[in-house]
């Protein structure tokens, strides 16, 4: 009998039908906003259109930069719709991981069997990973393929290092949602835990954006380590890999927790 | 006792949940080979002590171990020795029996091939059907597959029968005799005593987080408490009462009223019965009644409020 990765594989077969319907959810949002850039961004029209927003709206969208291509696939998916989308799925993923399911008194079972701890926790938080690597490779993809018709006019490093930084920041709020989860074991703590790094982040951001003097607040937004280098026209910057670093920093502490405290009770 | 030859030993054992002390100190011996009865109400502490056996809690204090080693160092390879079946049971639903018990498989010690067909058979459950389909009867059934499958050492099984017909308790009981003879050790708890009275050869009776009578299941049928009713002749019915209230073990004497002539004594016996007989002997008894002891009542006795916690050789004593 296969036994490598039992709950890893456990998880993806039990989750499965989420993860289509969130593809199928990601590829429409693609197919929507992407193929429209010719005729919204690409002619100037926008443009003129977010000329006439007051700014601090603007700059909340993060629309500043829409008349360009990686400007227009930042504004609408990768900051925006897809970052709203694939949160939702990590968070919803990171609660299911334990806090979840040691709500509806699953865990307990698992738990009494030849597993550590640790693997589960490890096996299932990879399986979360490897979902989001999913939803962020497949929209790379679908992003390459619409480069050409839709006058896109991205580069593939800089775009990899956008997708790079959508999924560390998608991580995160799983991380989050994860860690709280082993720790406190509760739904409702895990839920916010994920949600509550997603808006912190997006809130702090766009206050980072309103002037100068408040830029130093995207020092402390996760959102701003991800786009704030605006990864998808300039490339690589190391606040991407900052993401990853806290994202495993909270994973840690949640395992170092749910490994000496008792479960289900 | 040595925890070699014991599957399950503990040593004032104590679980505290915050300000709240869920066990008072256990101390338990249950022998390998043997079918081992927890009962008590309901919150006096027998799913936390079986937590603790799978190392799904911690203990605050005392000692523990199972199959030799602790919960908390034995880790997975001991765990893959038990087999545990919770007392709230929660099962995956999406997906098929069988899926979920292969599942469970890979986790588990090595399942014999066929092992999970055959307890399904027996049990008298569909594995082809998704689990959320299955009746609280049926999923308790794949619980106990799960916790039977792969013939572990020790079997932890909170209120087993819970949601099982008669006749699949009887397999159960069955399984339960098979897994003896094949000198796997069983730890199992119920709230009621019947359930464990046909299966177990120790019991231990639970309250409020302590142990307050361990015994077998003959010594507790030897220690329960017999109606008396014995009746007299009404010449000797002055005799009778001292003789009666001299005897160990009878309780308050009340006189009922009998045909005419005689006279009806009623009361209580524990043990003594012998003592009893002898005491009468003397006397003109005309109709005698020793009803049979009602254990389920001793074991209400040891739930209600002024049951105090007895030390080891209290109930000892009484085999």
């Amino acid at each position: 009998m296969n036994r490598t990765l039992p709950l890893f594989r456990r998880n993806l077969a039990d989750s499965w039908r989420g993860l289509a319907g969130w593809s199928v959810g990601l590829l429409a949002a693609l197919f929507l906003y992407l193929p429209l850039y010719p005729s919204l961004g690409g002619n100037g029209q926008m443009q003129a259109m977010i000329d006439t927003l007051p700014p601090e709206l603007v700059q909340t969208l993060g629309y500043d930069a829409i008349g360009t291509g990686p400007g227009y696939v930042q504004a609408t998916f990768f900051g925006l719709m897809g970052f709203v989308l694939v949160t939702i799925a990590a968070v919803g993923w990171g609660t299911g991981a334990i806090a979840n399911d040691e709500e509806t008194g699953q865990l307990e079972l698992t738990l009494a069997h030849g597993i550590t701890r640790g693997q589960l926790f490890v096996e299932r938080t990879a399986a979360v990973l490897v979902k989001l690597l999913w939803l962020t490779a497949m929209s790379v993809v679908v992003i390459l393929a619409l480069n050409g018709p839709a006058e896109l006019d991205l580069d593939l490093g800089p775009l990899l290092a956008a997708a790079t930084a959508f999924l560390g920041l998608t991580f995160l709020s799983a991380a989050a949602a994860i860690s709280i989860g082993g720790v406190t074991g509760r739904r409702a703590w895990a839920l916010g835990a994920g949600a509550g790094v997603a808006v912190y982040g997006y809130a702090l951001n766009a206050l980072g954006n309103q002037g100068e003097d408040l830029s130093w607040l995207h020092d402390w937004s996760p959102y701003s380590w991800a786009f704030n280098t605006d990864p998808l026209t300039n490339g690589w910057d190391w606040r991407i890999w900052l993401l990853f670093g806290v994202a495993g920093l909270l994973l840690l502490i949640g395992w170092l927790v749910f490994r000496r405290r008792d479960v289900a009770i | 006792m040595t925890s070699q030859n014991a599957a399950v030993t503990t040593r004032g054992l104590i679980k505290r949940y915050g300000s709240r002390t869920a066990l008072h100190g256990i101390d338990l011996d249950i022998p390998r080979g043997s079918v081992f009865g927890m009962i008590g109400p309901n919150g006096a502490g027998k799913t936390t002590t079986m937590r603790l056996l799978l190392d799904i809690i911690r203990p605050s204090g005392g000692e523990l171990r199972v199959l030799g080693e602790e919960p908390r160092t034995g880790g997975a390879g001991l765990r893959r020795r038990v087999g545990y079946l919770p007392g709230e049971l929660h099962l995956q639903g999406r997906v098929r029996g069988r899926d979920l018990l292969a599942h469970y498989a890979e986790i588990s010690g090595t399942v014999r091939h066929g092992a999970i067909d055959s307890l399904a058979d027996r049990l008298g459950v569909d594995l082809s059907r998704p689990v959320r389909s299955l009746s609280k009867g049926n999923k308790q059934k794949v619980g106990l597959i799960q916790a039977f499958m792969h013939e572990p050492e020790l079997l932890v099984l909170d209120e087993p029968t819970s949601g099982l017909d008669p006749l699949v308790q009887q397999e159960f009981h069955a399984m339960l005799r098979e897994a003896k003879e094949n000198g796997q050790t069983v730890f199992l708890s119920s709230h009621v005593l019947s359930e464990v009275q046909q299966t177990a050869d120790h019991v231990a009776i639970l309250r409020s987080g302590r142990i307050v009578s361990r015994s077998t299941v003959a010594a507790l049928r030897e220690s329960a408490v017999r109606h008396v009713r014995i009746v007299v002749a009404e010449a000797d019915a002055a005799v009778a009462r001292p003789a009666l209230e001299r005897t160990p073990g009878v309780g308050s004497l009340v006189e009922a009223s009998d045909r005419e002539g005689t006279t009806a004594f009623v009361t209580t016996l524990d043990s003594h019965v012998d003592a009893f007989v002898k005491a009468i002997a003397g006397l003109d008894v005309v109709d005698l009644t020793i009803e049979e002891p009602d254990l389920e009542q001793t074991v209400l006795a040891f739930y209600g409020p002024d049951a105090e916690p007895t030390t080891d050789d209290g109930r000892e004593a009484a085999r």
